[in-house]
């Protein structure tokens, strides 16, 4: 456990230091595999299906906003699905415009999961999603996954394994009727896909209940949320197959599932009780000065100390091994006792590595709270704050003394 | 000299004038019922718009029937129909809305207060500090 905390504690070191590297460099990796998905699966036109133009777009996402991938995404999948069928380009069109006009207007952060659900339904992991959302979003998180689903479904329809015989023979049909019966066609296609709808509820039930038992307050929420969240997706999933004979694979769904509670597990290791947040450089200016500061965040765990071999001396005897760092804080702790034998005071650091290993649950909720969300955040600025201004006080009171003498 | 913690208090101003700060500015600078009337209106207008797409989907759908028995419909029935529809989908999209952004403005507000007492203790510090020269 200690290696993977280690492990973890590099990795956040790593993206703290190289936090704007990473982040485009995710940014890049998570277009390509969704333009080199579509191009698989839609791509109808040569031109756009080119792996060159991939990874151009591609590089291009990685230095503009996410929201920018999510709209290059649907151009991309809206031209390849044109080349197929100008009325099926309307629909989804249509359909993506309504899910901005109605959702996104509202919440235009969470388009990433719009874009990783049908990005996961690809690559055969969907049940990974709601465990997902339901510990690292929110309950709204059920709309923007509800709309990937769709996303995925109506592209899926359109793809160039599925798509309906019908569908390409009518595509060479270019009177007004033949028109009409391909809008009918695919809005039934795609309407008439119950599947979607099982996946749909199946995610949304998931996803609250992920996020509402976390939530509570109990030892190893997390852990709980996860599994419970598996088991009611499978539950759920196997009804729906059931009720409406969708065919979806029963063995493939507990096998989904189990892997879904893997990688929970896995973000629950990462995301909990981490604090990710980034270096900032900002700059300002008073009267006197021109500042250009670069903040910091406080790191946590010491990294994996280096070890001093076992030396034979010259009598044969082993000698002990030391732990370098370790050596080097004692005898500094040594000093600092000998020199300020009153001062019990710990650094900012050490209180902070402290609480993160022996805090209890109802501590590590708020930790993790404090990080969580926005309001929590500003609770914590507030902490800052009074620690700020007990320290100014601190010093008045000794100027004041200095004073005085 | 330089003050520590009145740098630390100024790069933590800074950090949140650059993020959401901004955001919760602009919300601030509205009347919370301003504020909220804005994003209703502007709600009304995308719903209206999803409404009239929706509608038009569902022409294209039903055109052949709708072309075939378009002179035995019942217009008046119809439109009645659909405006019965328009309304309660508009309105319950607005009330949504309602909610979501009054609870926005209520945070932002809540967060620009504790930026303004931050602002306020920044002052106070400057002020100490230039009378502490002066003596």
């Amino acid at each position: 456990m200690v290696i993977l905390l280690q492990i973890r504690e590099s990795i956040r070191r790593f993206f703290t230091s190289y936090d704007s590297y990473c982040i485009a460099a995710g940014k890049f990796l998570a277009a390509l595999i969704v333009f080199l998905l579509i191009n698989k699966n839609i791509g109808y036109s040569e031109v756009l299906a080119s792996p060159v133009i991939a990874v151009l777009a591609a590089l291009f996402c990685s230095f503009l906003p996410p929201n920018f991938t999510v709209v290059a995404a649907a151009a991309v999948s809206l031209l390849h699905i044109y080349a197929l069928s100008p009325e099926g380009m309307i629909i989804v069109g249509s359909a993506f415009l309504l899910m901005m006009l109605l959702y996104f207007r509202f919440s235009p952060k969470d388009t990433v999961f719009v874009l990783l659900t049908p990005v996961c339904f690809s690559l055969k992991i969907p049940f990974v999603i709601p465990v997902a959302a339901g510990l690292l979003g929110g309950p709204v998180s059920v709309f923007a996954t509800a709309c990937g689903t769709i996303a995925y479904y109506m592209l899926f329809y359109m793809s160039k394994s599925e798509v309906p015989a019908e569908l390409t023979a009518a595509v060479a049909k270019s009177t007004t009727e033949g028109m009409l019966n391909r809008f009918r066609f695919i809005i039934s296609g795609i309407l008439g896909n119950r599947g979607m709808l099982v996946f749909i509820a199946a995610f949304s039930i998931t996803i609250l209940a992920v996020y509402l038992i976390r939530r509570l307050s109990v030892d190893h929420s997390w852990i709980i949320a996860i599994f419970s969240g598996t088991l009611l997706e499978i539950l759920v999933l196997l009804a729906g197959e059931l009720h409406f004979k969708t065919g979806i694979s029963a063995g493939g769904v507990v096998a989904g599932s189990l892997l879904a509670a893997l990688v929970g597990l896995v973000i629950m290791f990462f995301r909990f009780n981490v604090d990710y947040s980034r270096t900032e450089r900002v700059q300002f200016e008073d009267d006197e000065y021109y500042y250009y500061v670069k903040a910091v965040p406080k790191n946590t765990v010491e990294p994996a100390a280096p070890r001093v071999k076992k030396i034979k001396g010259g009598s044969g005897k082993d000698l002990p091994e030391y732990h370098v760092r370790r050596s080097v804080t004692e005898d500094k702790e040594k000093k600092s006792s000998s020199v300020k034998k009153n001062t019990e005071k710990k650094t900012p650091e050490k209180r902070t590595s402290e609480k993160r290993v022996t805090e209890g649950p109802r501590e590590r909720r708020s930790v993790e709270d404090r990080y969580r969300s926005d309001e929590a955040r500003s609770s914590a600025a507030a902490r800052m704050d009074r620690e700020v201004a007990a320290k100014a006080r601190e010093n008045r009171q000794l100027r004041e003394n200095k004073n005085r003498t | 000299m330089i003050n520590e913690s009145r740098v630390k208090l100024m790069t933590r101003l800074a950090v949140y004038e650059g993020g959401e700060g901004k955001k919760n500015m602009s919300i601030g600078s509205y009347f919370r019922g301003d504020y909220i009337s804005v994003q209703v209106i502007r709600s009304v207008i995308c719903g209206t718009a999803a409404f009239l797409l929706v509608f038009a989907l569902y022409l294209l759908y039903d055109m052949e029937e709708i072309i075939a028995g378009f002179y035995d419909m019942d217009l008046m029935g119809i439109g009645k129909t659909l405006l019965m529809r328009y309304a309660v989908f508009i309105g319950v999209y607005s009330v949504i809305t309602y909610i979501v952004y009054a609870l926005r403005h209520r945070q932002a507000r809540r967060r620009l207060r504790i930026y303004y007492n931050n602002l306020r203790r920044l002052d106070s510090m400057y002020k100490k500090e230039s009378a502490g020269k002066k003596n």
